[in-house]
Parts: structure tokens; sequence; C-alpha cells
């Protein structure tokens, strides 16, 4: 297979993940945008390491799923203490450090 | 529109589109396809579900489709990862924090602050010119590099990830260290640990008073148990 028809379908994941990151307002679902988007960066590195016949993409792509754990781990930490403190996970009223 | 940013090859004219169609025909095109679909539409699936567990259930699905995918760019260790890792251990915690709080949305999308948005989407629109002069190329692709036997291996992978990158591993190990505690501290509870702390020095105080019986150091314990706050 061609390249680009992976490149495109990266494209095409990064651009779903952002979308519901700057769209949605529940924190729950902004961290899964986050996760699309680290995903569609790694089918990216792959398609690149393949085309190149080097394996290099292959450790950042192992790399960047290392990342995404330690991300997810500590975001979602941060989704309960807001949960605990204000009752809500909606992204517009967590706006403590406005006032 | 002769030249997008600089990138080469801008123009989609260069190459001919049924040429660039051409290998979906085949039994890897067919593959590709039905893969790529599927990832596409559980991924939107994802983005635009109310209820948090499906949200989760097709990003896993999501995840199973691209490590099928990696499985087709020879990537056969990153495939496996891709489905301990992500579809089990990372998708598994998103779970247990939708347990803890599930709540429903009463709006699907916020529009708040409109200019902004605006922005966005022209940066997107640029975005998408830029990328298209990258991906798509000038003339047909040629045939991919033949690849080693091993390529994609965990031994080969692993030969790499440990005589090469041996310094970024390191850092990611302590990346995750930092990740662990700092979930602990973000998530606990400071009325709950105060609890903990005034439990405990009532238990040391019992186990004073039942070591040593003598009534003097019995009234000393109950004082200093009384300074921490407890009842008896």
């Amino acid at each position: 297979m061609p390249t680009f028809y992976y490149l495109i379908l990266s494209f095409v994941l990064f651009l779903i993940g952002t979308t519901g990151v700057l769209l949605r307002r529940n924190a729950l679902v902004v961290l899964m945008g986050i996760e699309l988007q680290l995903n569609a960066g790694n089918l990216a590195m792959l398609t690149y390491s393949r085309a190149l016949g080097d394996e290099k993409g292959h450790v950042f792509a192992f790399l960047i799923i290392a990342l995404a754990a330690a991300e997810a781990a500590v975001g979602l930490a941060i989704l309960v203490g807001l949960f605990r403190n204000r009752q809500t996970i909606n992204l517009d009223e967590a706006n403590l450090m406005k006032r | 529109m002769a030249d997008v940013a600089g990138t080469p090859g801008g123009n989609l004219g260069g190459a001919n589109v049924s040429d660039l169609l051409a290998p979906l025909a085949s039994g890897e095109g067919v593959v590709f396809l039905i893969l790529a679909l599927g990832v596409v539409a559980m991924s939107v699936v994802c983005m635009t579900r109310r209820n948090p567990v499906s949200a989760v259930m097709s990003l896993v699905a999501t995840f199973f489709g691209l490590a099928g995918l990696y499985a087709t760019l020879s990537a056969h260790f990153l495939a496996v990862l891709q489905v301990l890792v992500y579809a089990g251990a990372i998708m598994v915690l998103f779970i247990f924090v939708v347990m803890i709080v599930n709540r429903e949305e009463s709006t699907l999308v916020s529009l708040r602050g409109i200019p902004t948005r605006l922005l966005g989407v022209f940066a997107g629109v640029y975005m998408i010119r830029v990328f298209a002069g990258i991906a798509i190329p000038a003339q047909a692709p040629g045939p991919l590099p033949a690849l080693s036997d091993s390529f994609g291996t965990v031994a080969s992978v692993g030969d790499m990830l440990f005589r090469q990158d041996l310094f970024p591993f390191e850092a990611i190990s302590l990346l995750l260290l930092v990740a662990i505690v700092g979930g602990v501290v973000v998530s606990r509870s400071a009325r709950k640990e105060s609890d903990a702390v005034i439990a405990a020095d009532k238990r040391i105080a019992i186990s004073h008073l039942s070591s040593h019986d003598s009534p003097a150091e019995l009234s000393e314990v109950e004082e200093t148990s009384a300074a921490a706050g407890g009842h008896h």
C-alpha cells in the first residue's frame, strides 16, 4: 500500500480528535480526543518507518505509547480531583483559577 | 496557489488520480479500506456520544482497528503493544473513571467563544492545505523498500531500544514514575488522609494501653490521644 493512504488516514484521525478536544465540554471525552491525536501521530510514525525501512519510528511509537499512559493516568487523576471539588466534569464550569 | 508554505508538490495536478487510486483494488487495499473505514467511523462515534461508556467502547474498537493497521505496516511488536497497553490498560482506567464520575451531558457541544473557534477553523483549513502538499505525492508512488524478516519484531525493536536509545528509554521510565506519584498526589483526599492519621494515632495509643497496664501511663496515653482529636 502506498504511504499517502496511511498519512491521509492519520490526518483524518488527528482532525477528528482535535474537533472533539475543541468542541466537547466533557473532560472525559476531551481526554479521549487527546488519545486519538496521539494515535494518529503513532500511525504517521509507523508509516514513515515502513516507507523508509528504518525502525527508528517504532522506538518513537513505543515512547509515545508510554507517554500516553502517563498522560492518561495524571489527566484522569486531575478529573477525579475536579469532580470531588466541584461535582462536575464540564470544562466550562472548571473556572476556579479565573476568579 | 503555486506553492503552499514552501512545500514541494502542493498541487494535485502532478499525479494522475487513477494512478493514486489503483492500489486500492488489490487484496491489501481492501484490507486497508475495511480497517480505515472502521477506524474513522468508530472514532467519529467516540467523539459524538453523549454516554461516556459507549464513547469508551467505540474508542476500544478504534484502537483494535489501529492495531490491525500497524500489523499491515509490519509493526508486529507495536500492534501487540497497542492492544495490550491502549485497549487493555488505558481503557480500563477510563472505564473506572467513568464509573466514578458518570454524568450525562446536558449539551453535546459548547459554542462559547465563536471568534476563537472561527480562528481555529481557518487554522484547520490552512493545516489541511499544507498537509495535502506533504502527503499527496507529485507522481505515482514507487514500490516500498524490501524489508528484512526481523523488521518490527520484538527482537529488533528491543535491540534498537536498548543499544541506541537507552537514554530515552530510561527517561520515559522516570516519566512513568513521576506520573504514578503525581496521580496519587492529585487524586488523594485531604480529609480522608487526616482521618487516617487520627485513626493511626488512636491505634498506637490503644496498643500502648494494652502493653503497659499501669494507671499512670494510662492517663498519659489518654491525654495524648485526646490531643490528637480522637474520641474514646
